[in-house]
């Protein structure tokens, strides 16, 4: 089946089976490897990706759902040649260690302050509890986000 | 379909990609977070390379059998099959092992756990893959199993390998000090406790996975997530019958280890497979399940320990045991069981100990290296025991333990003299001062209605390294390239602790560069050197001083060349300490003259812009008259790092809940070479700790997983790991680069203890048994009475 | 599997009839983690995403409508959820996690019939009524007659749910949803009690609804103990009768996360919440 979809701002079609996982669609077929596979069954956020801004398990959703949606995955959240302030906070603060859960986790943290955009510390906690870490201890990762609210909410204000 | 390039660094426009130099002790940003907050770093799982072939395992079906037939010819003739491969097409050894090379790469003949390999097929997709893996038939003839250690020690166990002298015991030792425990009479005060722990699943977010291929000289190529490149290699030449350089190993950044990719895991199979695919390359991937059925996992331990100390509160004698499940094959078990024992006795001075240990083999999952290595074990039995006895002759936890620990000269209780730095005391006082323990009263006093609140403590100690006969060695190696940038070989492989980053920091220190003029060449059997496992905490401790030395050996050349060149520049005799290392360039001091870095690198020979430098750690040179047999697995140690970990606690007494309110760390690791990837370590440690000890039940039956998925096996989310302090004692450690000891274990090691001595506080009865889960927390509270209490 | 995206609610009755083994596809985070679990896969899914009339959430004066496509995400950003029905709007809170709940429906939640689904109890509390679509027609169910029993609903092969339709509360009622899980997100339930209470100016109970989720093969209501419970104070006394009450009548079972016998005393242990709730202050 064809599909039309925008994915990280540009149009894209391409010619698949429509119960093709989009995690697989992403990874296989357009060369997107942030999103991460880790366990197939929503249980871990590594496969996070925003469809119309919305964060959504690429390993739950099929093919032939995206049509006409806005997809981002995290190839698309950096400006060319720089960082969105969530990676520079997480990049700054430590966030990152093996990094297999981050891109997930940085695309919930964008839907979490689209949302939200001054959380507590328990709204951050809960805003990402759909993403595993087993590296961090989180806490870096809530500093991070803290840090980057307070960026964004200084820019706004 | 693109094929894919090796990553590079991205130059982003980033705050972070300064020329700014970088300084040991600074919390310099890891330079990977950059690639991989873009998504751009590849791990072994993200490699599709052109016109590849999906490999997968058919994996038994019963924890004990023989395999009466195995049928591949429906598989065989599948459109889509490439090969479908037994322990017959395996032409070496077939056995993989470390130091017992039992464990064969596809099972020829007998399996020995649940999902252990039988057969491998390559598959033009994944479906294809699934349906030809079902379309194996394997009869297997049933043998009786055994499941219980104690079980497999008895008389008449089933043995797995009928051969063995000591029937299914891998090892056993005994450790004896003084009196050993003929000295529990004469104490004053004497406790008892018996532990018994549950497994623990590594659950890296990355599970296994590679991709191989065959050169056109016959080379297999190879991209694998693995703790230890070179040793795959030695272990595969053995097993596969081929040259260890026939084989060419990277390693990406890993997606997590813990230890879970300590030997190997698909290698073999990548291996195999390659080989067998007509020239195409091969990718394998577990899925979750398949990790949970075939990676390996911690030891679990049944312990029993008694301890007595005198009238005055010092601790005298420990008579102890210990019994470790390796599983069906041994793996890192024998070492496993050496750390173990080397820290039964805790971070004390106990002068009579007996210590006795074995590992024993069962048909359960294989058990083998997991952060912490059998410490975590024997410290949730010995902290457990030091606080009940601390009970009884009336004094609290802390100043116990304060009364009792070790410091540099002493000798541990499994007899090893500390000769290097021991900074036990110097953590207790810490957190004696902390606020989480001197408000622990009023923290107890403002518990909610039907709630209870305590707080918990434990001491430990870990070993860094691989003991006296094995050899810790690093081979670094640096290279500055003609334009002047300086390639930083990464000898071990980072796994996520972020030694990659901090390789690139002390070369940057000494060299004064910044990242900007540096590149990180990942682990590559053919342009990195081999420098031992990614494991025993010494990733960065016994690399960082081999690259230190390449580093002033590299700076040395360059300056002398530089001298030469300012010489001609200014007709004088001129002396190198007149010169010193900028940002991309050298700076002659008295003239103010300067010349760039590439320059210079122009005028050299490559044979002069590589340093390499070949170091090997100093060991403990006591030799011992107890534990001989347990000398080449490590004993004894010479470095250890130190810590105290306190939680604060709140249970519910209505639910059994427990919620850790509170946690800190306090660490003696010697000095810190980067504050900010030190405390990632630390927490990381910690929270793997907690999951260890309330969440993560797994669940073993007759050999089967039951927890095999995310939704049963349950590790803590944001929401269940509180915020975390780290509190840093910091002696300089000579052994060490810059004064470091290792921190990766450290901060796991007495986290589980320190919330069951929380518990047990607050319920005033001890959980000893496996996970403590809200069940049996709430079973514990109805026992005491203590339950639905306001 | 082919997937296709019907609009209208006719245009669905008419997939059913040419697709007979075709399944709704709503969030996807039960359906499509059970066909990977057991491998079998129906022909064809019919994603309701783009079905408009199951997406509507309206109120009128006696009653509250919400599609069956509506997600749970959806109703937590409703305000009337929050306000009127905070049963509910707890249970949403602790349903697996944000993105399970940026796709999940409750609609998907009601026909999963979990025995641990987390927006059942509530829905047993505030007497939730399911519209089924039937392949001409239309009717109304009772939750408590719609789940038959584990994975188990009445829907007949061709039918499916439009919507929940849920009284409005009287005024100065209170509701909450309590839930004892392994962990404090994506957690499945281990135990929960959903309440809905009212108190006469003495603070003695006036009306009370209790179900619990998790302890029985469906979700669990004990008229008996709503009974007992009418007309006293709720002290630690009365809820400790009531809970030997309620251990008596439930029979959970024993599974990979719990035993019966925790889930037994969790049941009655839950009821302690509702002398302890501090929001409990404001009614």
């Amino acid at each position: 089946m064809r599909l039309n979809f925008m994915l990280n701002g540009k149009e894209t079609i391409v010619d698949t089976q429509p119960d093709r996982r989009v995690v697989d669609l992403l990874r296989e077929d357009l060369g997107l490897i942030g999103a991460k596979e880790c366990c197939g069954a929503g249980e871990c956020g590594a496969c996070t990706i925003l469809v119309n801004g919305i964060s959504r398990l690429s390993c739950l959703m099929l093919a032939a759902q995206l049509e006409g949606m806005e997809v981002t995955t995290i190839e698309g959240v950096a400006p060319e040649g720089g960082f969105d302030i969530v990676q520079q906070a997480f990049i700054d603060h430590g966030a990152v260690q093996c990094g297999f859960c981050t891109p997930g986790m940085v695309l919930a943290v964008m839907d979490l302050l689209h949302r939200n955009p001054q959380p507590t510390s328990t709204e951050i906690r809960e805003g990402l509890s759909g993403n595993l870490c087993r590296c961090t201890g989180y806490q870096k990762i809530v500093e991070a986000v803290l840090a980057a609210a307070a960026l964004l909410n200084g820019r706004r204000g | 379909m693109p094929t894919w390039a090796e990553s590079k660094i991205m130059h982003h426009n980033s705050r972070l990609i300064t020329s700014e130099p970088l300084v040991i002790g600074r919390s310099a940003p890891r330079v990977d977070a950059l690639t991989k907050v873009a998504g751009e770093e590849k791990y072994a799982t993200d490699y599709y390379p052109e016109n590849y072939l999906w490999a997968g395992i058919k994996r038994a079906a019963y924890p004990h059998a023989r395999i009466k037939s195995l049928d591949i010819s429906q598989a065989k003739n599948m459109a889509g099959v490439i090969s479908v491969l037994t322990s017959q097409d395996v032409l070496g050894s077939n056995r993989l092992g470390i130091f017992e090379k039992d464990q064969p790469i596809l099972a020829d003949g007998i399996v020995r756990h649940y999902g252990e390999a039988v057969a491998l097929v390559t598959a033009e997709t994944k479906e294809i893959l699934e349906q030809a893996l079902a379309a194996i038939m394997v009869k297997y003839e049933p043998l009786a199993a055994v499941f219980d250690p104690e079980e497999a020690v008895a008389k008449d166990a089933v043995v797995l390998y009928p051969g063995r002298a000591d029937g299914n015991v891998l090892l056993r030792g005994e450790i004896s000090c003084g009196r050993g425990a003929e000295a529990l009479v004469d104490c004053a005060f004497t406790a008892e406790v018996s532990i018994a722990l549950n497994w623990q699943d590594h659950a890296f977010l990355e599970t296994e996975a590679g991709v191989a291929w065959l050169e056109e000289d016959g080379t297999i190529a190879m991209i694998a997530s693995t703790q230890t490149p070179f040793r795959d290699r030695l272990e595969l030449a053995e097993a596969l019958k081929i040259p260890p350089n026939k084989f060419r190993v990277r390693v990406p950044y890993l997606g997590g280890a813990f230890g879970g990719k300590d030997g190997i895991t698909v290698q073999g199979f990548l291996a195999l497979a390659a080989q067998h695919s007509g020239g195409r390359a091969v990718k394998m991937w577990y899925s979750r399940e398949e990790r949970f059925l075939a990676g390996t996992k911690r030891h679990p331990a049944v312990m029993k320990y008694t301890l007595g100390c005198d009238r005055e509160g010092l601790l005298q004698a420990l008579d102890c045991t210990i019994l470790m499940d390796t599983g069906a094959y041994s793996a890192l078990g024998g070492e496993v069981l050496e750390l173990a024992m080397e820290h039964a006795g805790g971070p004390y001075c106990i002068p009579h100990t007996r210590i006795k240990g074995a590992v024993v083999y069962t048909n359960n999952p294989v058990a083998s290296a997991f952060r912490g290595f059998g410490v975590p074990q024997v410290a949730a039995a010995i902290e457990q025991v030091v606080d009940e006895l601390a009970k009884i002759v009336g004094f609290d936890s802390l100043t116990f333990r304060l009364k009792n620990a070790v410091r540099r000269g002493s000798v541990t209780p499994a007899g090893v003299l500390l000769t290097q730095t021991v900074g036990m005391g110097e953590c207790l006082s810490k957190v004696q001062e902390h606020r989480l323990w001197r408000e622990r009263q009023s923290w107890q006093k403002s518990a909610p209605p039907f709630k209870r609140r305590g707080v918990g403590l434990a001491a430990c100690y870990h070993a860094v390294g691989f003991g006296p006969v094995i050899p810790d060695y690093a081979n670094a190696k640096l290279e500055l390239t003609t334009d002047g940038r300086i390639l930083v070989s990464v000898g071990v492989v980072d796994m996520g602790q972020g030694n990659a980053s901090t390789y690139m920091q002390i070369v940057g220190h000494i060299l004064f560069q910044g990242y900007d003029n540096m590149e990180l060449v990942l682990p590559n059997t053919s342009r990195t050197l081999p420098s031992a496992s990614s494991s025993a905490s010494r990733t960065t401790f016994t690399y960082g001083k081999a690259l230190t030395e390449a580093a002033n050996i590299l700076k040395e050349r360059i300056l002398a060349r530089a001298l030469l060149l300012f010489s001609f520049q200014l007709l004088e005799q001129l002396s190198v300490q007149d010169l010193v290392l900028l940002p991309g360039r050298i700076l002659h001091q008295p003239s103010g003259r300067e010349v760039p870095l590439k320059m210079i690198a122009g005028f050299m020979d490559h044979s002069e812009r590589i340093a390499t430098y070949s170091y090997t750690c100093p060991v403990n040179k006591q030799v011992l008259p107890t534990g001989k047999n347990l000398r080449h697995h490590g004993y004894p140690h010479r470095v250890f790092s130190y810590g105290v970990q306190l939680v604060r606690l709140q249970v519910d007494t209505l639910t059994g809940e427990v919620e850790v309110c509170d946690l800190l760390n306090c660490i003696d690791a010697g000095c810190v070479l980067n504050p900010q990837v030190f405390e990632q370590q630390i927490q990381g440690g910690a929270a793997q700790g907690i999951g260890y000890a309330l969440f993560e039940d797994f669940a073993l039956q007759e050999g089967k997983i039951r927890t095999n998925d995310f939704s049963t096996y349950i590790l803590p989310t944001a929401m269940d790991i509180p915020n975390m302090e780290t509190v840093v004692v910091s002696l300089a450690e000579d052994d060490g680069p810059y004064g470091m000891k290792g921190a990766g274990e450290i901060s796991i090691d007495g986290v589980l203890p320190a919330i069951a001595n929380g518990i047990a506080a607050i319920i005033g009865t001890r959980i000893t048994r496996g996970t403590l889960t809200g069940e049996k927390i709430l079973l514990t509270l109805r026992q005491a009475g203590k339950e639905a209490v306001r | 599997m082919d997937v296709l995206f019907p609009r209208t609610i006719q245009e669905l009755r008419e997939l059913f009839v040419s697709y007979p083994d075709g399944r709704i596809l709503a969030g996807g985070t039960d359906l499509l983690v059970q066909i990977r679990k057991q491998g079998n896969k129906p022909s064809t899914l019919f994603s309701v995403e783009h079905l408009a009339q199951l997406q509507r959430v309206e109120v009128n004066e006696t009653e509250l409508f919400i599609g069956a496509g509506v997600t749970h995400q959806q109703l937590l950003e409703c305000p009337i959820i929050k306000q009127h029905f905070p049963v509910l709007y707890d249970a949403l809170s602790v349903l697996g996690s944000p993105p399970i709940r940026h796709s999940g429906t409750l609609g998907g939640n009601v026909c999963t019939a979990s025995p641990a689904g987390d927006t059942l109890p509530p829905l047993y509390v505030l007497g939730a009524k399911i519209a089924i679509s039937e392949q001409t027609a239309q009717r109304c169910v009772p939750i408590a007659q719609f789940i038959r029993g584990p994975g188990h609903t009445i829907l007949k092969q061709g039918e499916f749910v439009t919507g929940i339709y849920i009284p409005l509360p009287m005024p100065n009622t209170f509701s909450a949803y309590y839930k004892v899980g392994k962990r404090k997100a994506l957690a499945i339930s281990i135990a929960s009690l959903a309440v809905m209470l009212e108190l006469n100016s003495d603070e003695t109970v006036k009306n009370l609804k209790l179900a619990w989720g998790s302890v029985g093969p469906t979700v669990m209501m004990l008229p008996a103990v709503e009974d007992f419970l009418k007309g006293k104070i709720l002290s630690d006394e009365v809820l400790a009768q009531a809970g030997e009450m309620v251990m008596l009548s439930t029979k959970p079972i024993d599974d990979i996360r719990a035993s019966a016998e925790y889930r037994r005393h969790l049941t009655a242990n839950l009821l302690f919440y509702l002398c302890s709730d501090s929001r409990l202050d404001s009614i």
